[in-house]
């Protein structure tokens, strides 16, 4: 990377030559983006593995594993989101919502000092040692998801189980009651899909607005009387002595309801439906979890990148991998397409469950790396090793099977109808079994940070 | 072999420590890696080839030693 010094006095002309060779249209917020998905990434590494397109206000496009690794990693990239709008700096979203943005995407939305600070207030909740601890908790939700179920030979791998374990599982780590799940469940996953134009959006808004609510009503709880979580960590949290500002928490928790509910719920999806429709290889999955769950869950996150990128803007003039970038210019860093790089990846668009060298772009690069990462994971894996378990030759219905006609947001499936061999139920089904997670959770105060609280959670029933 | 890691690179996205527990540690706080020790025995040696490579990053790096390297090293524990 190099700082330009001249490339900011440059009329008309200089910025057709900056361009050059680099237009390609690029709207991923349109169907064909994902039918063609494929095409497109080829033909981009090719041609333009840094391109600019005139969507959107027009933007850059990194699209190459090389580009997307430098910019996402360029101090003179900047995730900050201007909210008065004032500024070309509009976070990562590109384009910017259509209604009213009051607050910013938390600390996605941050450029250093100010991520670090919030960032270092979440992460020993989030850490890899702290979400271990959670395993035998987060295996009662999935459980008893699956025991409503089971004995009918009929579930929805959405609707029944990847909507439910990541939603109560975030309340429980923000302090909020497990009972609400549906409450912030549906409004998450419905506001990706549902277009701005549909007639469903405004119900989808108003439930949005009833989820913010309730938000910002255990924000006050727990204000007033703390419990342990991420909202209380954002609320002892302190800033050269000063508290948070209230708009600034919620734009986190926002951000971990967000970023923790539809993404893995989409990982999840995906890779159920990718497995039942290669059986040997979900046989030998299971067979061989011991060494093949962990790299062929990377290997699930690089090709279906839940996330497939995010939006940045240049906070200077600089030259990155022989392009000449101006301040202010808006820029999309493509997770998804450097994930399918052959300079990276062999056979970038095979699922191969023991693959080797897979350094994936899916929780990003830099910084900003996904704080629920570990989440993710955990999430993923207790779902994948019961249906394993308990379901091993289910049958997706692809007539039911609906995917987001769109994945400029999120790669997202809505349904995921699927049949099997019935079996008997293990334990109290899924209302039972939360309010006995919910007194748990309690008495053992399992949300407090790693610092606090070491122990595994325990299961006492 | 000997590794290290680059920690204004490392973001703690944990693949070191899954495909090479015994050789990479993390950070309780944040999951942030570190080798268990810089010399790297014989029977870690491919898995810590592969951490690196498999390092979204690019955090981990590898000296191989030359084999009058590992001799001194002996004389010296």
């Amino acid at each position: 990377m190099r700082l330009v010094d001249d490339a900011a006095g440059g009329g008309p002309a200089a910025d057709d030559d900056r361009k050059k060779n680099r237009y390609y249209h690029f709207d991923r917020h349109t169907p064909e983006y994902r039918l063609q998905f494929e095409k497109i990434t080829r033909e981009m590494h090719a041609k333009c593995p840094i391109a600019w397109t005139d969507t959107y206000g027009g933007h850059w496009v990194a699209a190459s594993s090389k580009a997307v690794f430098e910019l996402a990693r360029c101090p003179a990239v900047s995730n900050y989101h201007d909210i008065t709008g004032q500024t070309p700096y509009q976070g990562i979203t590109i384009p910017k919502a259509s209604r009213a943005t009051t607050v910013r995407g938390g600390i996605l939305e941050m450029d250093e000092p100010e991520h670090s600070i919030y960032r270092g207030a979440l992460n020993p909740y989030l850490s890899p040692a702290a979400i271990k601890r959670w395993k035998p908790f987060i295996d009662e939700i999935t459980r008893a998801a699956i025991d409503e179920h089971i004995e009918s030979g009929r579930i929805d791998f959405v609707d029944d189980l990847a909507n439910v374990v990541p939603a109560v599982f975030t309340l429980a780590m923000m302090g909020i009651p497990l009972k609400k799940w549906a409450l912030y469940s549906e409004p998450t996953h419905a506001s990706v899909y549902t277009p701005e134009h549909s007639p469903e959006r405004e119900k989808v808004n108003q439930m949005h607005r009833e989820m913010g609510i309730d938000l910002v009503n255990n924000m006050i709880e727990i204000r007033e009387n703390p419990r342990p979580g991420l909202v209380n960590a954002l609320l002892q949290l302190r800033i050269d002595g000063e508290p948070a500002p209230d708009l600034e928490i919620l734009g986190n928790l926002g951000l971990i309801i967000g970023g923790g509910f539809d993404t893995t719920t989409a990982l999840t999806a995906h890779a159920l439906e990718w497995l039942g429709e290669h059986p040997d290889q979900r046989e030998r999955l299971s067979r061989e979890r011991d060494t093949l769950l962990d790299p062929a869950t990377e290997e699930f996150l690089r090709y279906f990148t839940p996330a497939p990128g995010d939006g940045r803007t240049f906070s200077a003039d600089v030259e990155v991998e022989g392009t000449r970038f101006k301040e202010g210019e808006r820029l999309w860093l493509s997770w998804a397409m450097a994930n399918r790089d052959p300079e990276v990846f062999e056979r970038p668009n095979e699922i191969i469950l023991d693959r080797k060298g897979n350094r994936h772009f899916s929780f990003g690069i830099g910084v900003h790396r996904c704080v629920g990462s570990n989440v993710a994971r955990m999430l993923f894996k207790s779902m994948l090793t019961a249906v394993l378990d308990r379901m091993p030759d289910y049958v997706c219905d692809p007539e039911g099977t609906v995917h987001y006609e769109t994945i400029g947001v999120i790669q997202g499936m809505q349904h995921l109808p699927a049949t099997f061999t019935p079996g008997p139920r293990l334990g109290p089904g899924l209302d039972e079994t939360l309010e006995r997670l919910q007194r748990i959770c309690d008495e053992q105060e399992l949300a407090r940070p790693i610092t606090e609280r070491k122990e595994m959670a325990v299961i006492d029933w | 072999m000997k590794v290290f890691v680059d920690s204004t690179r490392c973001q703690g996205h944990t693949l070191c420590s899954m495909i090479a527990p015994d050789a990479f540690q993390l950070s309780e706080i944040d999951g942030t890696s570190s080798p268990v020790s810089e010399v790297v025995p014989p029977e870690l040696q491919d898995a810590v080839r592969e951490a690196a490579q498999s390092c979204p990053e690019q955090a981990i790096s590898i000296e191989e030693m030359s084999p009058s390297d590992m001799t001194r090293q002996g004389d010296s524990r």
